[in-house]
């Protein structure tokens, strides 16, 4: 490609939760196999639009920048997905670029995700172990069992999932397909499994496994390929029979 | 770069502790709402396409079935526990629910989603539509409605238009409904079982679309296929 | 028991650990981290860890993990740490199966082990290619397990600024920012622990994460707590090269058996799989036969180097060299290799399993660190303890592969109680401190943010960052002549002169992220001229630190940890003796 090339970013800004969302055009100069997160930093170093007025660097999330650790799913083009991986070269311009809606605004892209981990904690995510003393190994577990948590236990709290669904809004308390999947993990461990009960009367809480209505978005937004709406489903299932079961014979 | 997460609420003097969730009534409303759909909602669908069939027969065995119907004991408590009280709850429900969900097909335009975007307008129109053919057809006709007392409704193009539109929504959202229990109820997990399922639900959906627009067609055309049955 | 409060800096392996062992012991716990701590750097890591567990029948040991892990570093750990976190790995790699980490099994449903560099075992256990990723969550939930029971509160987007020190000098708790309000603030505690990780936004285009700046090591240095080794920087042979950041292609890949080449032609510019067999050079198999691609990673480094500068056989004349797995079962490759394919299939686009991956050496980890006893992890400020990446006690000269995350999790299974020990035994804990020890620091701090967000002037913090980015990674990395070392030296100066002249486009204090990593990058900046002072006064070479003009390891003279003090802007650094008791230095050769 030609030297000199330049890519138009339009990016939808907000100082402060409390004041009005704004969108600013950036002019950012083409090099092979940039990211959206190589063009903030260029915008950074040079915060002027492209019109020439100055502004302020862009505030956005972002760690890892290899897609794992989940820290900057924005919407780019009008799909959530992580800023790290968006290559340029695949993307239609201008590249617009807004924050997550499902989440709380705090500035710019940045948004608030702790209600995930605050589900994560309402859902008792974890294997309750005894202690972290040297007490032997683990249950043995076969390698295929294994290779299905794997793929689970990928998940990186990105929010995509939570973004893209219809049923998380300001209307719905709904806690979405991540926690559902971790729910399911976490019943599939030999100790997790023996407090799937409290996991499974958590999961049918205000906002639980109910609210899903299999818009099926969060599969497709997933960048790790989880297979959330199988997880989702054997949830239900788990949570029903716990449910019918728990009462009849408890 | 300067990228570090404004992470999480500001902080409290001390460590809290935060409990399990527990299980809320919204789980066994929901529950029931998707169970409702299917039996008996759709059990009486399924009987109601049935005993309408009779249209294809002849006007007799129409009047007859129907009659037979009209003149069962318990009448209007059975009426009443198995279809009006499902139906207002499913429905009534169903809005909630409805209202609960933003559509962004705009954004997401996958299969899934459309089909989760037409179950909520189905379910409206469907709604909809049985309120107004109850109230004609059980409610005007003082519960004792003839092959005549239909045939007439459909004479009018409006009207028959409405039961067309009427009959797919129905089909659609009953078809669609069937897959959303497998998933809402655990019967199918993997994807392919997800898949198997939505062909066979699916293949339901059109078989309720093409019987009830084969009914509407015997109505309005005077065709019955099966009228040598009853020579 | 007196109730005794212990706050943690960062978020990843080393600081979880460190607080659950803490919340353990029936301590309250503070726990700071700049980013969510599910997000911390650790995810990163993708080979594994080790542990002896000798399982495969070959005979390992964990003296053998020991040895391997000394003879790696070319000697320049305190060795009895060092044995001891051999010793604790097998049971460290079960209290993770415990917590439910998905490491790797076989039929049997026993943990699988893979070969890593360095050492002629199956040492290292995994868990797919995101063991980092699946090490930190399982960590990650048992802290929130005890965060839901009310005995360790988060503060995540809360930025470590400085330690608070009585007038005594003793640690009585810690200054943070805000992230989001930019509120700094005082947090009282009787001894803090910090592991705040890497450093490798120093060299700016690293394998490590944007949170990893080094800036509160440096800031603590500031303060009086030595820094040691700090020229041991690793550099690892393959990673992705890139604009924003290099991408990690992990050890395991050779591991597994991928193969490292270059096609003998300078200059072929055929399609590599076009290449038969004997046109390709299989430089590190030819160079070390006995172990092949799983050098350690100094070697390898080099050895890349060499192939690529001196003789001229970089792909395309290029900087870069073949990384093949593609002679390797693709179902194997994906449920063995999986998440490390996947990430060159996304940031380059080209299928790994079809196409041999194009990779260079980049910066990727400090052996150096915060100054710790051979005990405790203790500092030399009482107080403040230290474990992770950020402190420099287990991997010498250079780290082996996979020791990264068991040394991190060890570390702070040390720090925790000890912490706790020292707090129960203060005379008078941080509830008897005036509060106007902590006020008098938060307001030092405040002060300093204020007039950077007033400042005028020209200068742009990430200029300043690229071009100290550049001059480190050009001459403070794989190679190392002392005129060079002087020139980056200069420059760093330089850049600090610039630096008071940072002018800031946003002077709001909500998520202001510009301010943030401007008071980052100042200790950056400190950092960057310590380790590259060091470089200049290591004269040997060894283990990571390579310098031409000085290509042997001379343990007469330097077979000493360089322990560096703070001087009102200048350095002292002592040489101190390294504890080598255990196992008698030789030869470090890989050849045969």
């Amino acid at each position: 490609m030609a030297e000199g090339k330049t890519i138009v970013v339009k990016i939808k800004r907000q100082a402060s939760p409390t004041e009005p969302a704004r969108w600013e055009e950036f002019s950012v100069r083409w090099r092979p196999n940039m990211n959206v997160i190589a063009c903030l930093i260029d915008i950074a170093e040079n915060p002027v639009t492209r019109y020439g007025k100055p502004t302020t660097p862009v505030s956005y999330e972002a760690n890892c920048l290899e897609e794992v650790c989940g820290a900057c799913a924005v919407v780019i083009n009008g799909r959530s997905r992580q800023a790290c991986s968006a290559l340029v070269d695949h993307l239609d311009q201008p590249i617009r670029i807004e924050p997550m809606s499902s989440f709380p605004i705090v500035r710019d892209l940045v948004v608030d995700r702790s209600k995930m981990f605050e589900d994560a904690k309402r859902l008792r995510c974890w294997v309750p172990i005894d202690g972290t003393y040297d007490i032997g190994p683990g249950p043995r577990i076969a390698p295929e069992r294994q290779q299905v948590a794997y793929a689970l236990s990928r998940c990186i709290f990105c929010g995509n999932c939570l973004e893209v669904c219809p049923k998380v809004n300001e209307h719905s308390d709904f806690v979405g397909a991540a926690l559902i999947n971790q729910v399911r993990l976490f019943n599939m461990h030999p100790t997790g499994a023996m407090h799937a009960h409290e996991r499974l009367q958590a999961v049918r809480g205000i906002g639980g496994i109910q609210e899903c209505d299999n818009a099926q978005n969060c599969v497709k937004a997933c960048p790790k390929g989880i297979p959330l709406t199988e997880s989702n489903n054997d949830v239900n299932r788990q949570a029903l029979l716990d449910a019918i079961f728990g009462w009849m014979f408890r | 770069m300067p990228a570090k997460a404004a992470a999480t609420a500001e902080v409290t003097p001390e460590a809290t502790t935060v409990p399990a969730a527990v299980p809320s009534r919204s789980y066994i409303w929901d529950k029931l709402h998707s169970l409702s759909g299917i039996v008996p909602i759709g059990a009486f669908l399924a009987e109601h396409f049935w005993s309408n069939s009779y249209a294809l027969v002849s006007i007799d065995r129409y009047n007859q079935a129907s009659y037979d119907l009209q003149t069962i004991p318990w009448r209007v408590p059975v009426e009443a526990l198995l279809i009006w009280l499902p139906i207002l709850y499913h429905g009534f429900y169903g809005v909630y629910i409805w209202s609960k969900g933003e559509s962004n097909l705009s954004r997401y335009g996958y299969g899934a989603n459309w089909m989760y975007a037409l179950q909520r307008w189905t379910g409206l129109i469907a709604f909809v539509f049985i309120g107004w053919h109850v109230y004609v057809e059980r409610f005007m006709t003082q519960g004792r409605s003839t092959y005549f007392d239909v045939a007439t409704t459909m004479a009018n193009p409006l009207y028959l238009s409405f039961y067309v539109i009427g009959i797919l929504a129905v089909s659609f959202h009953f078809g669609n409904g069937l897959w959303q229990f497998a998933n809402k109820w655990g019967l199918v997990v993997g994807r392919d079982a997800q898949r198997k399922a939505a062909w066979i639900t699916g293949a339901i959906g059109v078989l309720f679309a093409v019987v009830g627009l084969l009914i509407i067609f015997g109505f309005v055309f005077q065709w019955r296929p099966f009228q040598f049955y009853a020579q | 028991m007196n109730p005794t409060r212990v706050i943690l800096i960062g978020g990843g392996l080393a600081g979880l650990m460190a607080a659950i062992r803490v919340a353990e012991l029936g301590h309250a716990v503070d726990l700071f981290s700049v980013v969510p701590v599910r997000r911390s750097h650790s995810v990163c890591a993708q080979g594994g860890i080790n542990a002896a567990k000798n399982l495969k029948g070959e005979g390992d040991s964990t003296w053998q993990h020991f040895d391997d892990t000394v003879y790696g570093g070319d000697f320049l750990q305190n060795q009895p740490l060092v044995k001891g976190m051999c010793e604790a790995a097998p049971g460290i790699i079960d209290l993770l199966d415990r917590m439910g980490v998905t490491f790797n099994r076989t039929p049997e449903g026993l943990l699988d082990f893979r070969r890593f560099g360095g050492t002629l075992y199956h040492r290292t256990a995994f868990a797919g290619a995101t063991t980092g990723q699946q090490l930190l969550y399982a960590l990650d939930e048992q802290v929130r397990r005890f965060e839901a029971e009310g005995k360790i509160r988060k503060l995540e987007g809360w930025m470590f600024v400085s330690a608070v020190l009585d007038d005594a000098g003793v640690c009585r708790g810690v200054t943070a920012v805000s992230l989001r309000s930019g509120e700094v603030r005082a947090f009282p505690a009787d001894a803090i622990i910090v592991a705040t990780g890497g450093i490798g936004s120093i060299f700016r285009q690293s394998t490590n994460s944007v949170a990893c700046t080094g800036s509160a090591q440096s800031a603590l240095f500031q303060q009086g707590v030595n820094y040691a080794n700090a020229e041991m920087i690793q550099v690892h042979p393959t990673a992705i090269p890139g604009e924003d950041k290099c991408r990690l292609i992990s050890e395991s890949v050779r591991g597994e058996g991928g193969r490292v080449w270059v096609p003998k032609t300078p200059g072929d510019t055929r399609d590599p799989r076009a290449i038969p067999d004997a046109e390709r050079f299989y430089f590190l198999e030819e160079w070390y036969p006995k172990y092949g691609n799983l050098v350690p990673r100094d070697v390898a480094t080099r050895a890349i180097h060499k192939v690529v500068f001196e003789e001229g056989l970089g792909i395309d004349g290029k900087a870069m060299v073949y990384l093949d797995v593609t002679h390797l079962p693709r179902e194997m490759l994906t449920r063995k290799l999986g998440g490390v394919l996947e990430i060159y299939e996304k940031f380059v686009g080209l299928d790994p399993r079809d196409h041999p991956m194009k990779v260079f050496p980049a910066q990727h980890y400090t052996m150096g660190g915060v100054w710790v006893d051979n005990e405790n992890q203790a500092t030399n400020v009482p107080g403040i303890y230290a474990a992770g990446e950020c402190e420099y006690q287990y991997h010498g000269a250079n780290r082996l592969g996979a020791n990264s995350l068991l040394s991190c999790i060890y570390g702070g299974m040390l720090a925790g109680p000890a912490a706790v020990r020292y707090a129960q035994n203060l005379a008078k804990g941080s509830d008897t401190v005036s509060s106007d020890v902590y006020e008098r620091e938060r307001k030092r701090q405040e002060d300093i943010y204020e007039k950077l967000r007033g400042q005028e002037g020209s200068e742009n913090p990430i200029t300043i960052w690229k071009e100290m980015g550049e001059t480190m990674t050009q001459h403070v990395t794989v190679i190392r002549y002392n005129k060079d070392l002087e020139a980056a030296d200069a420059k760093l100066a330089e850049l600090q002169e610039r630096y008071k002249r940072i002018n800031l486009a946003d002077r709001a204090r909500w998520g202001n992220q510009s301010l943030h990593f401007t008071r980052e990058l100042g200790n950056m900046l400190v950092l960057a001229r310590l380790i590259t002072q060091c470089a200049a006064l290591r004269n040997e070479s060894r283990g990571a630190h390579y310098k031409p003009d000085f290509p042997e390891r001379d343990d007469e003279n330097w077979l000493r940890t360089t322990r560096a003090e703070y001087d009102n802007g200048s350095f002292k650094i002592h040489l101190d003796p390294v504890d080598t008791s255990l196992i008698t230095p030789r030869k470090r050769s890989y050849k045969s």
